[in-house]
């Protein structure tokens, strides 16, 4: 049975990303700060802060000890707070790039080291359209996902020679709690700078990412999908 | 608190594993003067990223430590601790006992 890790399974998409994996046969380990809001035979749940490096370094020696290694990574756990760069304070830049970055980069490290025995490990990260758009009141989250497409590109080249693919997602906005507080004219004129003008929806993501993990992409690494015919 | 031989074992077994893994014949027989990272020694820069995290695993599972050996101390030393069996084994002995 292969392995998954994904970060953030709580809810939105993190959740509909761990059914999916746990339905398809995968053992799933999922991660939250809070409890697990899901159970299954195959899923196991580490309450954590993906940005706390000894818990992290925990929870993988953890897995290499109930499951041997890991197949794939999603890092979906994220975190967004719309506000005008006059008006956001350091500790909301420090949070986001806590959660968004250094989770991302913690959890590639941990995860990528249990990948080694794998023949074709995948790494998924998670991005978002609103760096590409340069959106206003995003500065600092479409800041935060740019570091982690620097990331992904440069992690795809020092992990290749391990056979891991390193690849990002970036999903338009979907209804989840992630963009709860936007209004609804900034979302309008959002999706009308796509070329596909409607909401995302989690099957989407589910899409982009199962072309990642197919054993057919082991020579698809480095890149960023954007959905909804962003570019 | 592992001794300074339990160590020196530790980095021989792992050294051993490794060799296997990425079929290093220049590492045939190692003993604590075995050279492994440098001029002319036999492991190439991935295969001492692979070393260094298999060794920070062994140690943490044999010894109940958590270290990094590829820390600042490590990279600004005017001697590379990863060039033999034997500097890697005090480069550990140093961190177990900070």
């Amino acid at each position: 049975m292969s392995t998954i890790v994904i970060t953030g399974t709580r809810k939105g998409i993190g959740k509909a990303l761990a059914e999916y994996y746990l339905n398809a046969g995968w053992q799933v380990a999922g991660c939250s700060r809070g409890e697990a809001s899901l159970t299954h035979t195959h899923y196991t749940h580490f309450a954590l802060d993906v940005s706390d490096e000894d818990a992290v370094v925990a929870m993988a020696r953890s897995i290499k000890k109930q499951f041997g290694g890991v197949d794939a990574l999603l890092n979906n756990a994220g975190i967004a707070s719309m506000n005008h760069a006059l008006l956001t304070p350091a500790s909301t830049v420090n949070r986001i790039l806590q959660t968004n970055v250094v989770g991302t980069f913690l959890f590639c490290r941990e995860m990528a080291k249990l990948m080694r025995k794998s023949d074709s490990a995948r790494i998924v990260n998670f991005t978002t359209v609103a760096h590409p758009l340069n959106l206003e009141g995003e500065a600092i989250y479409a800041a935060s996902k740019a570091a982690v497409e620097s990331l992904t590109r440069i992690l795809a080249r020092e992990l290749g020679e391990l056979r891991i693919t390193v690849n990002a997602v970036g999903p338009t906005p979907i209804e989840t709690d992630l963009i709860r507080g936007v209004p609804k004219a900034k979302m309008d004129a959002l999706l009308a700078r796509q070329a596909i003008r409607r909401m995302g929806e989690v099957r989407d993501v589910i899409n982009a990412v199962d072309f990642y993990l197919r054993p057919e992409s082991d020579f698809i690494t480095g890149q960023v999908l954007y959905l909804g015919g962003v570019t | 608190m592992p001794n300074r031989a339990q160590i020196e074992a530790l980095v021989i077994e792992s050294v051993q594993l490794l060799a296997e893994d990425f079929e290093i014949k220049a590492l045939g027989t190692l003993d604590a003067g075995t050279c492994l990272y440098g001029a002319d020694a036999p492991l190439d820069s991935m295969a001492l990223v692979n070393l260094i995290a298999d060794i920070e695993d062994a140690v943490s599972e044999q010894f109940d430590a958590s270290i990094t050996l590829a820390d600042e101390k490590a990279m600004s030393a005017k001697n590379s601790p990863f060039r033999s069996i034997d500097s890697l084994t005090e480069a550990i002995a140093d961190r177990i006992e900070a």
